[in-house]
């Protein structure tokens, strides 16, 4: 236990000291700002470009054109952004040899996995948190009347696939000698995943829709109860990667 | 006692046998030199040692216990320093060291205490900077440093002098020389100048196997191949003698250069008595004459070959 908090610790300092932290603070906070912003402005800069006497009808936006703004930014970019900036979490430890010395003093290999797991997704949640509290504060703000339907369960939906998502890097970084590898595992499942959503009768029970559904939680067209396949075959998922990036590790000749 | 045991290990990589049933063992409080070219199979022992690659077949025992590969029990008795020992750049050295500490298990109070302590033995406790800032041989020292972190009972070292200056590769060899008594020292090179400078046992490594293993001593006189050199001060001189009747049973093996020869032989009085009376008999002398003792270079060349 203690060398998992030491471990974990030298995580934070790491993530810390090489300014990556602050990358993603930064695109979070942007995202958060934009979503509520662009939803707001967009009717304004259409008119402002519009032909003179040419006028197209558009609705007066409504908070819902925020959080659809939310949940359209934060999967294509800010889970790119977080898929990207963890990508060489335990690649680059392999590429430069800094994990030997640790090894030989006595560190186990699950602890390596398991710090890292909890280091980048205590990173995720922070950030995401942020960029939600701030979509939410001018949400409000702007719309101040309006309620939405199941706004913490969605925005719960795309957290847990973006712990998802760090549980696959995990895998990747065991499986692949540079970082490369484990970017292309993430995408490449992805990509699986939203094959595999054509087929109607699997879509309740995909992961992705975690991430790509959410808006039809919030106008209420899909009730949670279509969503708990989906959470349960992501939280196996995330434990099945885990442990077989732990497993895979323990057999990994260094 | 013996502190490392390895018994009929082999290793291969695919079809390449890089080990090749090797069996020696290390005694306690040694410097044991273990010696070998580039690519002999130094490196792939140590890292079986610590377990960090699988044997394909054979035992090894760290002071009693056995090795077994992706379990670190037995790595409690070693302390390792790679080849190049790569840290956290953003890191300080005690920040490192205290790392190394909290996962190895040792007390607040021993981490501080040994960390000072090792700091002052590498000469880093003057440098509190960041690790990404320090010279090689800066990071080397600092490898022993968390090395002997945990007062290990084997100190396994990965040429841990190969990419280093004389000044550095000196202060290298003199803290494992300081470290000696406490701590038995195994490390690899191909430098064979530090080997005769600091180890007691030796074991070369060749084609997987070992060609030579014991103590220098015994290693220098099992294998003593006498050489007379004979020098002189003009080419015309030794050709000269070369022609001389005394010489013409002891000119099997010879080595010849421009100005000198060296007679390679079993029975050194003979050889100097009948080079002597060439001397006599050509009218020639030489500028030196000189008795050659088997050097590790000369050892270490023969069994390589």
């Amino acid at each position: 236990m203690r060398s998992y908090i030491a471990f974990t610790k030298k995580e934070f300092h790491e993530i810390w000291s090489t300014y990556k932290f602050f990358i993603l603070i930064t695109v979070f906070l942007l995202l958060g700002m934009m979503n509520p912003i662009t939803a707001k402005i967009t009717p304004q800069l259409l008119d402002s470009f519009m032909p003179e006497g040419m006028v197209i009808a558009i609705a007066e936006p409504t908070a819902l054109d925020s959080w659809m703004q939310f949940f359209s930014n934060v999967p294509q970019i800010g889970l790119i952004v977080l898929v990207i900036v963890f990508s060489g979490v335990m690649t680059s430890e392999f590429s430069r040899g800094t994990l030997i010395n640790l090894l030989t003093k006595g560190l186990s290999r699950s602890t390596v996995i398991l710090s890292k797991f909890t280091m980048s997704s205590a990173v995720w949640t922070l950030c995401y948190i942020l960029c939600f509290a701030v979509t939410y504060f001018y949400t409000a703000y702007f719309w101040s009347s309006e309620s939405i339907n199941n706004i913490g369960f969605s925005v719960f939906c795309l957290w847990l696939f973006g712990i998802l998502l760090l549980a696959i890097i995990m895998l990747g970084g065991v499986l692949f000698k540079n970082s490369y590898g484990g970017l292309l595992l993430t995408s490449g499942l992805v990509v699986v995943l939203m094959l595999v959503n054509i087929v109607p009768n699997l879509q309740n029970y995909n992961p992705i829709s975690l991430a790509s559904n959410n808006m039809a939680l919030l106008t209420g067209d899909v009730p949670i109860s279509d969503f708990t396949g989906a959470i349960v075959i992501c939280g196996v998922g995330i434990i099945a990667f885990i442990t077989s990036a732990i497993i895979l590790f323990k057999k990994k000749q260094m | 006692m013996d502190i490392l045991n390895i018994e009929h290990l082999s290793k291969s990589f695919g079809t390449n046998n890089v080990i090749d049933d090797l069996s020696f063992s290390v005694p306690e409080n040694s410097i044991f030199g273990f010696i070998g070219q580039n690519g002999a199979g130094k490196t792939t022992t140590m890292k079986m040692v610590l377990g960090l690659l699988k044997a394909t077949s054979g035992k090894i025992n760290v002071c009693g216990e056995q090795v077994t590969y992706g379990q670190n029990k037995t790595n409690k008795y070693i302390g390792y320093l790679p080849d190049v020992p790569e840290f956290y750049g953003y890191m300080k050295p005690f920040e490192y060291l205290k790392l190394c500490g909290e996962i190895t298990g040792l007390s607040e109070n021993k981490i501080k205490s040994r960390s000072e302590e090792l700091l002052v033995l590498v000469g880093l406790n003057k440098f509190n900077k960041r690790i990404g800032g320090f010279s090689r041989g800066m990071k080397q020292r600092l490898g022993i440093a968390q090395a002997l972190l945990n007062e290990p009972r084997l100190l396994i070292c990965d040429e841990p002098t190969s990419a280093l200056d004389p000044v550095g590769r000196k202060e290298i060899l003199d803290i494992l020389h300081k470290v000696k008594g406490k701590t038995t020292v195994l490390f690899s090179t191909h430098i064979l100048s530090d080997v005769e400078r600091i180890c007691d046992n030796i074991a070369v490594l060749h084609g997987g196997k070992l060609a030579l293993c014991g103590t220098l001593s015994e290693v220098k006189s099992q294998h003593k191949q006498d050489g007379l050199l004979v020098e002189f001060a003009s080419q015309v001189d030794k050709q000269q003698f070369m022609t001389s009747h005394s010489l013409a049973s002891l000119m099997t093996n010879v080595e010849v250069t421009n100005t000198s020869i060296i007679f390679h032989t079993h029975d050194i009085e003979k050889t100097e008595m009948a080079v002597i009376s060439a001397f006599t008999e050509t009218k020639i002398l030489p500028i030196r004459l000189e008795v050659l003792e088997p050097t590790l270079e000369s050892l270490f060349m023969e069994v390589v070959k």
